[in-house]
């Protein structure tokens, strides 16, 4: 049983550090996304625990024992895991079936073993047609399988992912997120998967890990990051927010454009800047004023642009925030209109970060 | 790095240390091969016969007539020919690369075979055709016109007969940079030209040209910094004709009395405009990535000239009589004629000239042996730097990898004459006496080879993606296996590209080794170069021949191997 931990890792080039004292422990058998913009120190991060990049402080340990630290750094082939590159990295002067038993070889598995894993391997991953072709010869979402299936067959302790699927095209790419969570359900790694696509790990994590400027912003369930956002980053990287700035009256009320907003989330000081964020479609739209007036705020429309199956509107309340609403098609509300927004209490997120 | 031993801390620490020295021993080698001869080059030019510090040597140059004039002479060369070859092949480039003239590509062959011809035979080529009296051409001249014996059309041994010549081996530089840039270009940039509604004219005019316009510059400090630095041409047209460059200047300073200080001090200027024109031409090609970037590019769209396509066609092959058709033909000529001056014929036809070449004259069994052995251990010991360097360098393996890929490429800004000069005084003197032995002509050509041999395979490391060893690595090789099984197999073609690069290189070089041969270390560029003193036509041609036989033979072989970094700017000397 392999776990992998994260103890105030540390990689600094000069004196900028690209992952800035990260700690996470990552269970056995867990499927863990690092989401975050390009050059947030994701795949820096993934580098490390791969063993491709000393840390500058901290250590990385699997299971009990201790790979990564600024004193020594078990090198990457002593460490039983497998990587999926996101340029595949297939050898193209190897065929299919080359590329895939290459780790075996190493291994110095007997070859009735090898051929029965091959078959195998090539049976799971749709690949036995191609099995002596070139990577050259195959088409993206062919080469993306053959770079699973010659990471999965040595079957590593930990398997990294290096934003495997940026390089296909869209279609192929949904399809890929299920076949990757469906490969890691039926072999059950400890995965690292770094991805900048937040469906993506919404598609395939247990855990999501966002990251930002090198270190983790929140880390959570996908359902926690997305309807529990601790900061405005997270608030605005995952899913659509608004996020609204005002003061806070008491430990739960914060004033925005002059009018009082319950709020959930962790108690806010009396007095202090407060930042709510609130999901674009979760927000209703009145065209007429409501009598009961519990976190409402009035506003005038913007513009608004039919999308088929709901409309994209834009207002602006009466300091001047403007915010985006996504409403259903039916009711369509001219620019320059008077509109009402009821913000539901449960759904106003108070912002830490 | 090593593979793995038992005890991790034990690995690394050892492994660490290994590649350190690898690194020293490395720059070791480069400081040897570059900056100690540099060195004493500097130290000559500024001491006096009894080694004091003087500045009287650039006085002398710059006072003495018979030593200014040369400087004067080399840049009216230098301009004149970078001015006719923009003239000539710029035009010319365009032609082969955006026009729909027939045969484009057998005129890029033929211009590509008096690349690979060496300045020096096609010289000797031209003696053969415009010698004021032997003269082929002459002699075709006198008996249409019925002259009388005295009169020539042509006179080679002339200053314009110099530019002509030089200018006919230069024009490949900035013909194949034009085309290139031309090939380059996405023709995207013209479409969206056409589409606001210009002509195809106007595009070319308006659009391709401006383009073009810092390729056709660089190609223009190319060709001015070949002219300047060769030595063959000018020493074999020049001098009969009485005058001197500053190459064959600096190379009769070498001549019995030797003034080695006053040579030191001439090859100096040489030096630092050499440094000043490639730092020129690389911001003017730096900035003109742009045309290169930008996603998916169709092939270029062609211009279509009607009937104009002949006449560009007659013009392209009425240019290349000169590098190519005429040398070659006089070459034959000479190889197969009982006297070189005469037309073949029935009465006049002889192998005898291959026989006595082969056979009887003694010294060419030693140059051959002498270029083959030094073009193979150049071509090896060049490769395997260039290997150990670029990958060094590209991927970043240890720290100060920056200064070892500077010193790679330094020897890029030295004319082989200068290394030629700084050479001998630095290994004619203990500790290390070199002169008169293989060794020296060693150095000199492993120097001058390496720019190009280590651009060529840290393009070819570059094309090949880390992320290739790094799978290689997690999968469980360790750094060695890794490079064996991955990196290795995918350089191979590079390898053997580069390593024939330096072979055809080194055994076509003069400049460097006409200023360090011995009796015993004679080089086949050497004895051709010989041999004309003496004038025996004859026998050149056949080693002329046999050399280009060679040499097209391994051009052609690496060519097909698909090179990594493009075109190889051959040295000429």
């Amino acid at each position: 049983m392999a776990s992998v931990e994260l103890r105030g890792l540390t990689k600094k080039y000069g004196s900028l550090a690209v992952v800035d004292d990260i700690s996470m422990v990552i269970e056995h058998g867990t499927l863990v996304c690092l989401l975050g913009p390009s050059g947030c120190g994701k795949t820096t991060t993934l580098r490390l625990i791969a063993g491709f990049v000393e840390p500058t402080a901290g250590e990385i340990r699997v299971g009990d024992r201790v790979v990564s630290s600024p004193q020594k750094t078990l090198p990457p082939e002593r460490r039983n895991m497998s990587m999926i590159f996101q340029s595949y990295a297939l050898w193209p002067h190897m065929t299919v079936a080359e590329n895939i038993i290459y780790g075996l070889k190493l291994r110095k598995i007997d070859s009735a073993t090898i051929k029965k894993k091959l078959d195998d391997i090539l049976s799971t991953t749709r690949l036995a047609p191609l099995a002596e072709r070139y990577p050259g010869e195959l088409s993206g979402g062919q080469q993306q399988r053959v770079a699973l299936a010659r990471a999965l067959i040595v079957e590593p302790e930990t398997l990294l992912l290096d934003e495997p699927l940026s390089n296909l095209d869209a279609n192929l790419r949904e399809e890929m997120r299920f076949e990757v969570r469906r490969l890691h359900d039926a072999y059950r790694y400890t995965t690292v998967y770094v991805t900048h696509d937040q469906s993506e790990a919404m598609t395939t994590a247990d855990v999501i890990c966002v990251m930002n400027l090198g270190k983790i912003e929140q880390s959570g369930s996908p359902e926690d990051i997305y309807d529990r956002p601790r900061s405005e980053f997270v608030a605005r990287f995952i899913g659509m927010s608004n996020v609204v700035k005002g003061k806070a009256l008491d430990s739960n009320r914060v004033s925005i454009a002059g009018v009082p907003l319950r709020v959930t989330g962790e108690p806010l000081k009396v007095g202090g800047d407060a930042a709510v964020s609130i999901r674009q479609h979760q927000i209703a739209l009145l065209a007429t004023e409501p009598a009961d007036k519990d976190n409402i705020i009035p506003a005038k429309v913007i513009r608004q642009v039919f999308l088929g199956s709901s409309r994209d509107y834009m207002v602006e309340v009466a300091d001047g925030t403007q915010l985006r609403i996504v409403t259903g098609a039916a009711e369509s509300i001219a620019p320059g209109a008077t509109v009402w927004l009821r913000l539901p209490p449960e759904r106003c997120r108070a912002l830490t970060g | 790095m090593t593979i793995a031993v038992s005890d991790p801390p034990a690995r690394m620490t050892h492994g660490f240390d290994y590649t350190k020295l690898v690194l020293y021993g490395f720059a070791l080698v480069l400081c040897v091969l570059i900056v100690l001869p540099m060195s004493w080059l500097v130290y000559y030019a500024f001491v006096d016969k009894d080694g004091a510090f003087t500045l009287r040597n650039f006085a002398t140059l710059v006072n003495d007539p018979t030593l200014l004039d040369p400087l004067i002479t080399t840049f009216t060369l230098a301009f004149s020919t970078s001015l006719i070859c923009c003239v000539v092949a710029a035009p010319m480039g365009w032609l082969v690369a955006r026009t729909d003239m027939p045969l484009r590509r057998t005129v890029r062959l033929l211009v590509t075979a008096s690349f690979v011809t060496p300045p020096f035979l096609g010289a000797i080529a031209w003696e053969l055709l415009a010698a004021p009296n032997s003269g082929l051409i002459n002699k075709v001249y006198r008996i249409v016109t019925g002259a009388d014996a005295d009169s020539h059309l042509f006179n080679i041994y002339s200053f314009p007969g110099l530019i002509f010549v030089v200018t006919c081996y230069t024009f490949p530089y900035v013909f194949v940079l034009v085309a290139n840039a031309l090939e380059r270009t996405p023709s995207e940039l013209e479409d969206a030209s056409s589409i606001l509604g210009a002509s195809t004219w106007e595009t070319a005019r308006r659009v391709t040209v401006p383009l073009v316009l810092p390729a056709i510059l660089a190609g223009a400090l190319v060709a001015f910094l070949q002219a300047m630095t060769l030595f063959g041409s000018p020493a074999i047209l020049a001098l009969p004709a009485g005058f001197h460059t500053m190459t064959t200047k600096i190379w009769s300073l070498f001549q019995y009395p030797p003034k080695p200080e006053l040579a030191a001090a001439a090859s100096l200027p040489l030096l630092i405009l050499t440094v000043i024109l490639l730092r020129a031409e690389h911001t003017i090609l730096g900035r003109r990535s742009y045309a290169v970037l930008g996603g998916k590019n169709s092939d270029p769209r062609l211009i279509r000239l009607g009937w104009l396509r002949w006449v560009a066609l007659a013009m392209c092959f009425i240019v290349l009589l000169n590098p190519v058709f005429l040398p070659y033909a006089a070459l034959f000529n000479a190889t197969f004629s009982k006297v070189a001056s005469q037309f073949i014929s029935f009465s006049n036809f002889t192998v005898h000239n291959i026989h006595f070449v082969l056979f009887e004259l003694s010294a060419t069994k030693l140059a051959l042996y002498n270029t083959f052995v030094l073009g193979i251990a150049t071509a090896t010991i060049g490769t395997v730097i260039a290997v150990v360097i670029s990958y060094l360098t590209t991927r970043e393996a240890v720290t100060g990898h920056k200064a070892l890929g500077f010193l790679a490429t330094a020897p890029v800004a030295i004319p082989g004459i200068v290394l030629g000069v700084g050479l001998f005084l630095s290994y004619t003197r203990p500790p290390f006496v070199l002169y008169g032995t293989l060794w020296i002509l060693l150095l000199a050509f492993l120097t001058l080879a390496m720019p190009a041999a280590y651009q060529q395979m840290q393009s070819a490391f570059k094309a090949i993606h880390p992320e290739l060893e790094d799978a290689s690595r997690i999968l469980g090789a360790t750094r060695l296996k890794a490079l064996r099984q991955i990196t290795a197999p995918l350089l191979r073609t590079s390898v053997i590209a580069t390593w024939c690069f330096v072979f055809v290189g080194t055994i076509r070089e003069l400049s460097a080794a006409v200023m360090l041969f011995t009796s015993e270390t004679k080089v086949i560029s050497v004895l051709i170069f010989d041999l004309n003193e003496s004038g025996d036509l004859a026998a050149i041609s056949v080693l002329g021949l046999i050399m280009l036989v060679v040499t097209s033979g391994i051009v052609a072989l690496a060519n097909r191997l698909r090179l990594g970094g493009g075109s190889v700017r051959l040295r000429d000397n």
